[in-house]
């Protein structure tokens, strides 16, 4: 957290979002704030509905709301 | 006809756009269309705005195809500037034309409500005091929701 981007050598023990967000923050307390629902997440450049499968080498943004127009 | 989609830093003219949709085809009697500008007061002096390059475009194609597809149009038109824009710029246009006007308007409505929520935009407010992240509005949020509860299986 505080880094634009990072890795996380986790695959095999975090198999969906909602397990990353709460790996995040059990991690360290920035990781709070992806837990408030209106953080939007990019999974390999595809916007995911809600709390999705992952599976190794995935890329998971975790995104503001939007506010375009 | 595939939708026109553009994602750019310099202003558009909307009268050209707008042109480009009427006339086009010839089993379209009506165009509809909705231009979004910088809206100042309250200390505004300029709006910036930040996209995902790849993502943004594609969940603009796939809000204007559905539009295509579920209001039969002629053809459907979104242009979105990302950058620094000043009060009184262009922000944002959205097009349509279809064989009547109801369809056309409410392809319109579609397109500009579902955008605001659902396409990756992020809008900094410079404000003469500092500057600020623009939060969704309620009110955004429920407009595109009026849509995507309606439609929901048909939009992923």
């Amino acid at each position: 957290m505080g880094t634009a981007s990072e890795e996380i050598d986790q695959a095999g023990e975090i198999t969906t979002t909602d397990a990353l967000i709460a790996w995040l923050n059990a991690r360290d307390e920035a990781g709070q704030a992806l837990t408030h629902p209106s953080v939007r997440l990019i999974i390999n450049d595809e916007i995911a509905p809600g709390c999705s499968v992952l599976k190794p080498g995935d890329t998971i943004a975790f995104c503001p709301p939007f506010s375009g127009g | 006809m595939p939708p026109l989609i553009r994602i750019q830093t310099e202003a558009f003219d909307s009268g050209d756009l707008l042109n480009s949709l009427a006339g086009a085809e010839a089993e379209c009697g009506a165009v509809a269309s909705f231009l979004g500008q910088v809206r100042g007061g309250k200390d505004l002096v300029a709006l910036e705005l930040e996209h995902y390059p790849g993502v943004t475009e594609q969940a603009l194609a796939r809000i204007a195809s559905h539009a295509i597809r579920r209001w039969s149009l002629g053809q459907a038109i979104i242009i979105h500037r990302v950058g620094r824009m000043e009060i009184g710029a262009p922000i944002v246009f959205v097009g349509a034309s279809a064989p009547h006007r109801r369809a056309a308007l409410d392809a319109v409505s579609y397109m500009i409500d579902v955008l605001k929520t659902q396409a990756p935009f992020w809008k900094k407010e410079h404000l003469t005091t500092g500057s600020r992240w623009v939060e969704t509005r309620a009110d955004d949020d429920a407009a595109a929701a009026k849509w995507l509860n309606e439609k929901q299986d048909e939009i992923a």
